[in-house]
């Protein structure tokens, strides 16, 4: 695990605070004003007793304290509302930073699988439960970022009532400081308890959500199954887990809560002993304006002190949340990756966290930001493929021995090269490391005898586009899928749909391109998606083209036809460079069909993760056993 | 003010009933606490008034003793209420959880089609939790808060009956209020849901599409559309939170003229000499005590305003019926089934995706009344018992759907199936899984242990079966080489498991049941020629005696059928025994043969 040079949470939050220092500091003068105020109505309530029992200094009748009493209180409501307004805004950016620098990480990093440390072991968190990550733990965060500004507010004029109450009375004054010390023990006892039992509550709840996604992203499955009611106990079982977790964790912060209080209930208790013989002196050291003052400001500064202790609390479940984040941001799914691999450190994560971005959003008087430009993909001489190598190849996944070790690779510019093998040879792995999507254990890559550091960055378009096994649709129209924030005339994209030999099915949807598709739009059939995805491939005309078993589920016609039209575009700019496209294909596939691995210019056939042999198809079926069948 | 009753008692009465003790109790710790916070003011005015006129010591130290005491018991009610109060609110949302859960699990896939599991996992556990606070607290505290409210103002009626009634009309004034802004702030509170429903969707899309979309390079258009909710999201938020705040500041302007009416009233009777300084400070004590309940029933509205959009969410799921009728309680004979289909003709469209709730987002296309919306069209065939059937067309032929109505997964909108001799809607709804297998081109996957993902933790099936099936399919090595064996746990992306080692899974799950009727699904499509010829030998296995459906669209994996149906467009192009298609040089399906030749002979 990569836990090494940690940031503290203190770091953390610094980090996210001075993202917007400006309204953080308006949101904290106005807070300071609204925990604040309430110091001025104990005043005036203490002269209003004292008034009645004719021991005031000051010579205002009941009334008009009546009045300035109404008048603090409309001050109050009216910072309140400002301060609500700007406390909105800076929670808004502070939880939506945090979900963009989560999501952008996620989206970068390679390996599709989060991971997340689970008592020992790193486990593989699904999609379900990284959106806790994204709800939860970025909740928590906002809160206690939300409560910084409040807990400084009601500090100062708890520290500001008291300095008025040393004037009154030295000695009961200094009697409510006793609690305050035995409350920062009690805390400090809690701390690891409830440290544990948040982080093991978060765990429970991530169950229950990761369950609920999975249940329903199998519906049919389980329906076919007919194990609806199987599925349901287990269910109910992981739901009174996390019952249980649950409220232990509500009880225990409620018992420390508890204990804030009675301390101060019995420190109440207190100044009615310690007044009892300072009010019975008819002398009248303390008044019953002052007792009216002191319980009043008690109350205050309890409310302060419980304050505190919620926010130390909050602040150390806070903490667990960062930690989280923070490991689900560090690990790649190797574990440590490799000595020529991406270099992930976990410092490096957690800056990336709390990283400042900007989140354009429209200004306050509806001022219209622009959003940020959709990347072009950028290309160069550089960019035309003319050799990519790769040697050494070396992929476990973590605790295991599948994989593959030491692969070599050389694809020559517009050479067909299939990769094949039975299940579990590793054909899907060697594509993945290839394009980064795994971070590589041990090898080299060479594109243009160039060494890749970066296969994650650097094996995008124009340089290469990949279709995996079973590509995957968002809920927005089909033409957003297949161009993905691409800006390209129509006749490209009706260009890359007809090679793809998707063109009749785009016709025979009701609305055309826009049809909504994805996991709320329209049905696809399993070979519709493919032929989407290799359009979504072609319209960017890479110099590489990587299907992983685009066969799997076209029938041999439709395949075939595929097939016919991209070499037919290889041949157009083979025979003539100055053609409308320049575009020279090469391609890495993995298949089984004979018709493909006939016209393969390079076969190599996996097992077991190795090689177990390379060449033209004729001379592997004399020799090689795993390709006669 | 609409406030409705009816469905919030509904929902509690359903959910509570079901732990009357631990209700009880959480309601004798309120109860308890409340009774203890009016009775400890009169300590306190007590202390005073012995104080300023100069009392002995002793019954001072007793009652700021006896004061003390009642403040500690206070305490140890509130914890003991916060202990019952989690656990009824956590029981009974469980309860809804799982409701929830198997409702949703019920309905017919058209409403799955139309929902991400993301979205989902918002409504059944994001709506729950929301309801979380309502079960525990809100009726037993505003309950208790009105008592202790009216205990509050008989005690200052007693002192005096001008106080009393002063701060009666405030209490009724304040809380009147306070109700009828509880609406306001409703729907807010509801779009706010909605665009984080909506939000999380997006985000479980994308997350199981990294690799497409970083392959493709399309990480900024993602961002890009990100940052376009994030810019609908804030003014909803702003517009939430604003609604709450003039909740808020109306409940400190409504305090200050409550303080404001007791100093007045104080001031008064303290110059008519009607009460001793004592009194003055109990009905100044008083009226902020009346804070805590106002604020209480408050804070229980605006947790109610958040738990309202969220029940009525919860009751539109509950209101999505299953488009499929109810089955009947025929049972189905032992042994392989015979398939027979009489003029069916299915579409996905007719009123289908129109029964989601109000917020479905997006707009599903409309159907049109043209044939081509048929995904079936009047199909009619019958396949004897014992024998199997090889399916052919073109992708979007119609296979998979064909597939789906033996199941019911849809229902038909014209004809019957027929499965022996019984339509499949008078079928036992959970007899009908049970007696027909279906391999599909997709594997799901749970996170949970090998066991569970064979058995769909069904635990009745015991470990030898499962050896078995294992065996059969040639997967006994890949078992011996995992740490625990059958309790090890297979993540979602599952240590290493290839796509065709699932389908073998897949077969496995099949095995595990007996059923009459085996349909193969593409089921062969991810596994290398190679797999594919060990499992052949296993299919056979599980074709023996039972009647088969496979699917495929390559000829070689039709090879023993019996019967060959071609389908296109929906339509039943050709059907009969296989021997007299193949002779037939005029069948599709000869020439089929000729066309696929290649690839069917190496």
């Amino acid at each position: 695990m990569a836990a090494t040079a940690k940031m503290g949470g203190w770091q953390f939050l610094w980090r996210m605070i001075s993202y917007a220092p400006k309204l953080y500091l308006i949101d904290g003068f106005f807070w300071i004003l609204i925990e604040g105020l309430p110091v001025i109505p104990g005043l005036i309530i203490r002269e209003f007793f004292n008034t009645l029992t004719g021991s005031s200094q000051l010579s205002l009748s009941p009334w008009s304290l009546v009045a300035l009493l109404l008048v603090a209180e409309v001050g109050r409501i009216a910072a309140l509302f400002v301060g609500r307004l700007t406390k909105t805004e800076h929670r808004f950016l502070m939880s939506s930073l945090l979900r963009r620098n989560l999501l952008e990480r996620l989206l970068f990093r390679p390996g599709a699988q989060p991971l997340a440390a689970s008592g020992e072991t790193l486990q593989t968190v699904s999609p379900g439960e990284v959106i806790s990550y994204f709800r939860d733990d970025a909740h928590q965060i906002e809160e206690i970022i939300a409560w910084t500004s409040q807990i400084v507010g009601a500090g100062l004029f708890a520290l500001g009532s008291i300095a008025i109450l040393l004037s009154v009375n030295v000695r009961i004054t200094l009697f409510i400081f006793l609690p305050l010390i035995a409350m920062l023990v009690v805390v400090q006892q809690a701390e690891t308890r409830l440290k544990w039992y948040r982080r093991a509550s978060r765990q429970a709840t991530q169950q229950v959500t990761g369950l609920i996604g999975e249940i329903f992203s199998s519906t049919q499955a389980i329906k076919v199954a007919g194990a609806e009611t199987e599925v349901l106990d287990y269910f109910r079982k992981i739901n009174e887990q996390r019952r249980q977790m649950m409220v232990k964790d509500q009880l225990l912060t409620a018992l420390v809560k508890s204990v804030f209080q009675n301390i101060v209930s019995i420190g109440t208790g207190g100044i009615l002993l310690l007044s009892s013989t300072s009010m019975q002196v008819s002398a009248g050291t303390l008044t019953v304006g002052d007792f009216a003052l002191f319980v009043y400001y008690l109350s205050f500064v309890t409310y302060f002190l419980s304050f505190l202790g919620e926010s130390i609390a909050l602040f150390k479940q806070t903490e667990v949340s960062f930690e989280r984040l923070e490991v689900l941001l560090s690990n790649t799914p190797a574990g440590e990756s490799g000595s020529d691999g991406v270099k992930e450190d976990s410092s490096f994560s957690s800056s990336a966290l709390v990283a400042h971005n900007p989140l354009y959003l429209n200004g306050f008087c509806d001022r219209k930001q622009p959003l940020p430009p959709i990347e072009k993909p950028y290309r160069d001489d550089s960019t035309c493929l003319q050799e990519l190598a790769a040697f050494n190849l070396t992929y476990h996944y973590p605790g295991t021995h599948w994989g593959i070790s030491d692969v070599n690779l050389k694809i020559a510019r517009g050479s067909l090269t299939v990769i094949t093998g039975r299940i579990g040879s590793g054909k899907t792995t060697l594509l993945r490391v290839l394009l980064g999507l795994l971070p590589l254990q041990a090898g080299t890559i060479y594109w243009n005898n160039r060494k890749v550091d970066d296969p994650a960055n650097f094996f995008v378009p124009p340089r290469s586009a990949y279709t995996p096994q079973v590509p995957k649709f968002f809920s927005t129209s089909l033409r957003e899928n297949i161009l993905l924030g691409l800006e390209k005339p129509d006749l490209d994209l009706q260009n890359a749909i007809t090679m793809a030999v998707f063109e009749r099915d785009v016709a025979d949807l009701d609305d055309g391109l826009e049809t909504v598709v994805g996991p709320r739009g329209v049905r696809l059939s399993g070979g519709q998606l493919q032929r989407a995805a290799a359009a979504r491939m072609f319209v960017h005309q890479p110099e590489l083209l990587i299907f992983d078993d685009l066969s799997s589920a076209l029938d041999v016609e439709t395949e075939q036809t595929l097939w016919s039209r991209l070499f037919a575009a290889r041949k157009v700019s083979t025979e003539n460079d100055a053609a409308v496209t320049n575009w020279m294909p090469t391609f890495l596939v993995v298949s089984h069909r004979p018709w493909v691995l006939r016209r393969a210019d390079h076969i190599i056939v996996l097992k077991d993760g190795k090689v177990e042999a390379q060449g033209k198809y004729k001379n592997l079926l004399n020799t090689c056993a795993e390709i006669q069948l | 003010m609409k406030i409705p009753l009816k469905q919030y008692w509904n929902l509690l009465a359903d959910y509570l009933n079901r732990q009357w003790g631990r209700v009880t109790l959480l309601a004798i710790a309120l109860f308890g606490s409340i009774g203890l916070q009016i009775v400890n003011p009169q300590i306190l005015s007590y202390f005073i008034d012995t104080a300023v006129a100069g009392g002995s010591q002793t019954s001072l130290f007793a009652a700021a003793l006896l004061f003390t005491g009642v403040a500690l018991v206070t305490q140890v009610l509130a914890v003991a209420a916060t202990y019952f109060g989690e656990n009824v609110a956590w029981t009974a949302t469980n309860a809804l959880r799982a409701d929830l859960a198997e409702h949703c699990l019920k309905l017919d896939l058209s409403f799955h089609k139309s929902r991400t599991p993301g979205e989902l996992v918002e409504r059944i556990d994001g709506d729950a939790s929301t309801l979380s606070r309502f079960f525990s607290q809100f009726t037993i505290h505003v309950l208790g808060n009105i008592v202790l409210l009216f205990g509050i103002l008989v005690v200052l009626l007693v002192e005096d009956w001008r106080a009393g009634l002063a701060l009666s009309l405030f209490t009724v004034t304040a809380l009147s209020t306070l109700i009828r802004l509880r609406s306001l702030a409703v729907p807010y509170w509801a779009a706010l849901r909605q665009i984080s429903a909506e939000f999380f969707g997006f985000l479980g899309e994308h997350l199981a599409g990294t690799e497409d979309i970083r392959a493709n390079g399309a990480i900024s258009y993602v961002m890009h559309r990100f940052y376009g909710i994030l810019r609908r999201w804030r003014p909803l938020y702003h517009k939430a939170r604003l609604a709450g705040t003039v909740l808020w500041g109306t409940t400190i302007g409504l305090f200050a003229i409550g303080n404001v009416i007791a100093f007045a009233v104080g001031a008064y009777l303290w110059n008519e000499g009607g009460i001793t300084i004592g009194k003055v400070y109990l009905l100044f004590h008083y009226t902020n005590l009346l804070r805590e309940p106002i604020e209480q029933i408050r804070t229980q509205l605006e947790n109610l305003q958040q738990a309202e959009a969220s029940i009525y969410r919860i009751r539109d799921l509950f209101q999505v019926k299953s488009k499929l009728s109810v089955g009947g309680n025929q049972r189905l004979s032992k042994g392989a089934l015979s398939v027979t289909f009489q003029n069916v003709s299915f579409s996905y469209h007719e009123g289908g995706l129109r029964t989601g709730s109000r917020e479905n987002l997006l707009p599903t296309s409309i159907p049109n009344p043209q044939s081509s919306e048929w995904v079936l069209q009047n199909i009619s065939f019958s396949l004897p018992a014992g024998q199997v059937l090889g399916l052919l067309g073109h992708t979007g032929s119609g296979k998979t759907t064909l597939a789906r109505l033996l199941l019911r997964l849809y229902d038909p909108q014209i004809g019957t199936i027929r499965l022996g001799s019984i339509a499949t809607y008078e079928i036992l709804l959970t007899e009908l899984p049970q007696r027909v297998g279906l391999v599909t081109q997709d594997v799901q996957l749970f996170q949970t242990s090998v066991r569970n993902n064979l058995t769909f933790f069904n635990s009745q099936i015991d470990d030898k079966q499962i050896l078995h099936a294992l065996e059969v399919l040639g997967l006994s090595q890949w078992l011996y080489s995992l740490p625990n064996g059958l309790d090890t746990p297979l993540g979602s992306d599952s240590c290493g498991l290839s796509a065709g080692q699932a389908q073998l899974l897949a077969f496995a799950r099949i095995f595990l049941k007996n059923p009459g009727l085996v349909i193969l699904d593409e089921a062969s499509s991810r596994l290398d020629p190679t797999t594919e010829n060990l499992i052949e030998q296993a299919v056979d296995k599980l074709l023996e005696g039972r009647t088969g459906i496979i699917i495929a669209h390559r000829l070689a994996t039709v090879q023993r059928a019996d019967r060959i149906m071609i389908l296109e467009n929906g339509r039943m192009m050709e059907y009969g025994v296989c021997e007299d298609l193949r002779n037939n040089s005029n069948s599709r399906f000869a020439r089929l043969l000729k066309t696929g030749l290649t690839d069917v002979l190496v």
